[in-house]
């Protein structure tokens, strides 16, 4: 166990706990800067990609791990992030300006779904997000002037100024930077007002009422940060992809991203990393994997999605924390050897609430 | 001089008139008991109060001002709080988290301060964490300050309650049910925190209690309710020796 003697408040507001956690988040940013030079163009690249899902999956977080509405639809402003990006380079906007403005128009179409969501939790939130994400699938099939419709639209390359950003470790650099700042800006809404009190509508309405939180603006500021942060994250993708065309952001896409914040687990920014990671590399992982299979197997039709869907339920019936909450345990095993109670994680007490006012 | 004034307050719910044209008046600085058997309608009384309900008749003045079409959210920051009768606390967050969300209503950042941690919402958040530094070390709260809610046992929840309440810096505070399962000696324990928080912080106090040991220690005046009914106000004494209050109590 490490006790940590504190001698100020500020203590418990930094990012970086204690020494320790700045030595290994130090170390991991290192190693990233590091990794062009011994990965390969393929892995740099798939890296890349886990760095814009672990992007989307922030926004996804803040709106269902912190503030408690589920979203099938994220897909939808993955979309609109994307086109949007893609249109406006093809009008000769600058890169950082188009990068910027397409994040604020999905910030803002966010904020205006979470309007008529508000009235909504769990199951139906979900199914009128899914509602949404089909909707604009409509659209961009059906707009023809802006999307290309089905034949869909080429993205221009990135770059700032005369700096080409397009060449693999480039745009590596470029997804590394903007994670680096989404995630700066994430954990300081959560260290502050607004992010407490989307915290405490996910725990409980009532409560929230009565300390004197506005239930209404709070979730449609939610649905805005959260639009805005996945629309981020499209825009990136747009260049990853190169060619948009409405396929690539499909339900499966919405599912996917719901899969990445349960399985990294619920509630935690480091729940984001580990859940990009295992969306971002498990198509690999089931690609070496179909090869081992014998042919009858590795033909069967949706084998991919199927997997996705199995493993969210196991995680859901076994591990409901994800894969952050497991480490937290092995963690506390180890720190805690040989003292460690297998009862250590078991909710201690838990009490009926017979009188809910619900 | 009142401070929140009822007339002619009803509230029902379909047939069942759980709140009937109650009519009373608590001062500032009181300790002002509610009592009253089970389904007596005392924490509807709250509840409306609070806002959580609309009443369906009457008025509820607070500070002078008619609050019975206040948006609930604004209540807070009017200078109500309240406890729930079986605690309603953030049950995934820490103990501090839980207090810190109670001083919402103080908050002068916008969200661009905020999201980039500027100064200002430094200083805030120093300044947050000092107020509920005081309410943790009234309560003596100090050795949960980091556990998470869902964790601790039923007695320091209701007392985290009642601290979170209090970051509100509340005129006053609703306690439904503070002393229900608590033990003895948090019930001790209780009866002075009520009277620190009523006379050192300055808060007036209602709160609806069924142990009368306690109520005749901390109140001023006590009201007892029966059938969504006023039976009758006065002090601890008077209430406890009221023919219609033991007639509300025993039945027939
Ligand atoms: N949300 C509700 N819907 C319907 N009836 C309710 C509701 N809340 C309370 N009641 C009824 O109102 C009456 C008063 O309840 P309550 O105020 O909880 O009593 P007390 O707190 O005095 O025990 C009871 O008969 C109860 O069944
Ligand atoms: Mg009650």
């Amino acid at each position: 166990m490490r006790f940590i003697k504190k001698t100020h408040y500020n203590q418990d507001i930094q990012l970086f706990k204690h020494r320790g956690q700045l030595f290994w988040y130090g170390a991991l940013g290192v190693a990233l800067l590091l990794f062009p030079l011994v990965l390969s163009e393929f892995y740099l690249g798939e890296l890349s990609l886990v760095f814009i899902y672990a992007i989307a999956g922030i926004g996804l977080m803040l709106l269902t791990g912190y503030t408690g509405l589920v979203s099938l639809g994220h897909a939808a402003f993955l979309a609109i992030g994307a086109y949007t990006h893609a249109y406006l380079l093809a009008q000769g906007w600058p890169f950082p300006v188009s990068l910027i403005c397409a994040t604020l128009l999905s910030s803002l179409v966010g904020a205006i779904i979470g309007i008529p969501a508000l009235r909504m939790t769990g199951i139906y939130l979900a199914v009128a997000t899914l509602a949404f994400a089909i909707i604009v699938e409509q659209v961009l099939i059906h707009w023809v002037s802006v999307t290309g419709g089905f034949r869909g639209m080429a993205v221009e390359l990135p770059s700032i100024g005369s700096l080409s950003l397009s060449d693999s470790i480039a745009f590596y650099f470029l997804c590394l930077f903007v994670l680096t700042c989404c995630l700066f800006l994430a954990m300081n809404l959560l260290r502050t007002s607004t992010g407490r009190a989307m915290t405490a509508i996910r725990d409980s309405e009532i409560s929230a009422q009565s300390m004197g939180i506005h239930l209404a603006y709070t979730k449609t500021l939610a649905f805005g940060i959260s639009a805005g942060f996945t629309g981020l994250a499209g825009s990136l993708l747009a260049h990853k992809i190169g060619y948009l065309a409405p396929d690539s952001f499909t339900l499966l896409t919405s599912i996917q991203l719901l899969l990445m914040v349960v399985v990294g687990g619920l509630g935690s920014l480091h729940g984001v990393i580990y859940g990009a990671l295992f969306i971002g590399l498990l198509p690999q992982a089931l690609a070496l994997l179909r090869d081992t299979l014998p042919p009858v197997l590795a033909q069967i039709p949706g084998l991919e999605p199927g997997i996705f869907g199995l493993i969210l339920v196991l995680v859901l019936i076994y591990e409901p924390q994800g894969i952050y909450g497991r480490w937290l345990k092995i963690r506390n095993y180890f720190e805690e050897f040989p003292l460690y109670r297998k009862a250590t994680h078991k909710r201690q007490r838990s009490y009926l609430r017979t009188e809910r006012l619900k | 001089m009142s401070l929140l004034t009822a007339n002619n307050l009803s509230l029902a719910f379909g047939g069942v008139h759980a709140v009937d044209d109650v009519s009373f008046s608590v001062n500032k600085g009181e300790v002002f008991s509610i009592i009253g058997p089970n389904g007596a309608g005392k924490t509807t009384l709250f509840n409306l109060i609070s806002r959580l309900y609309d009443t369906s008749a009457g008025s509820i003045h607070f500070n002078g001002q008619d609050i019975s079409q206040v948006p609930t959210h604004r209540i807070a920051e009017l200078g109500i709080a309240r406890t729930f009768q079986n605690t309603e606390l953030f049950e995934q967050e820490t103990v501090l988290r839980n207090l810190l969300i109670g001083q919402h209503v103080h908050r002068r950042t916008n969200l661009l301060q905020e999201f980039l941690f500027l100064p200002s919402a430094r200083q805030q958040e120093l300044s947050f964490r000092k107020d509920v530094e005081d309410v943790i070390d009234l309560l003596d709260l100090q050795h949960y300050r980091h556990q998470v809610i869902a964790n601790l046992p039923y007695g320091v929840r209701k007392m985290v309650e009642v601290a979170r309440a209090l970051c509100i810096k509340p005129s006053l505070l609703l306690l439904d049910e503070p002393s229900s399962g608590l033990n003895p000696e948090e019930t001790e324990d209780l009866s002075f925190q009520i009277e620190d928080i009523n006379q050192e912080v300055g808060t007036t106090i209602i709160m609806v209690e069924h142990d009368m040991n306690l109520v005749s220690r901390t109140s001023t005046r006590v009201m007892a309710l029966a059938d969504g009914k006023l039976v009758a106000v006065g002090s601890p004494a008077e209430i406890q020796q009221h023919p219609e209050v033991l007639k509300a109590y025993l039945g027939e």
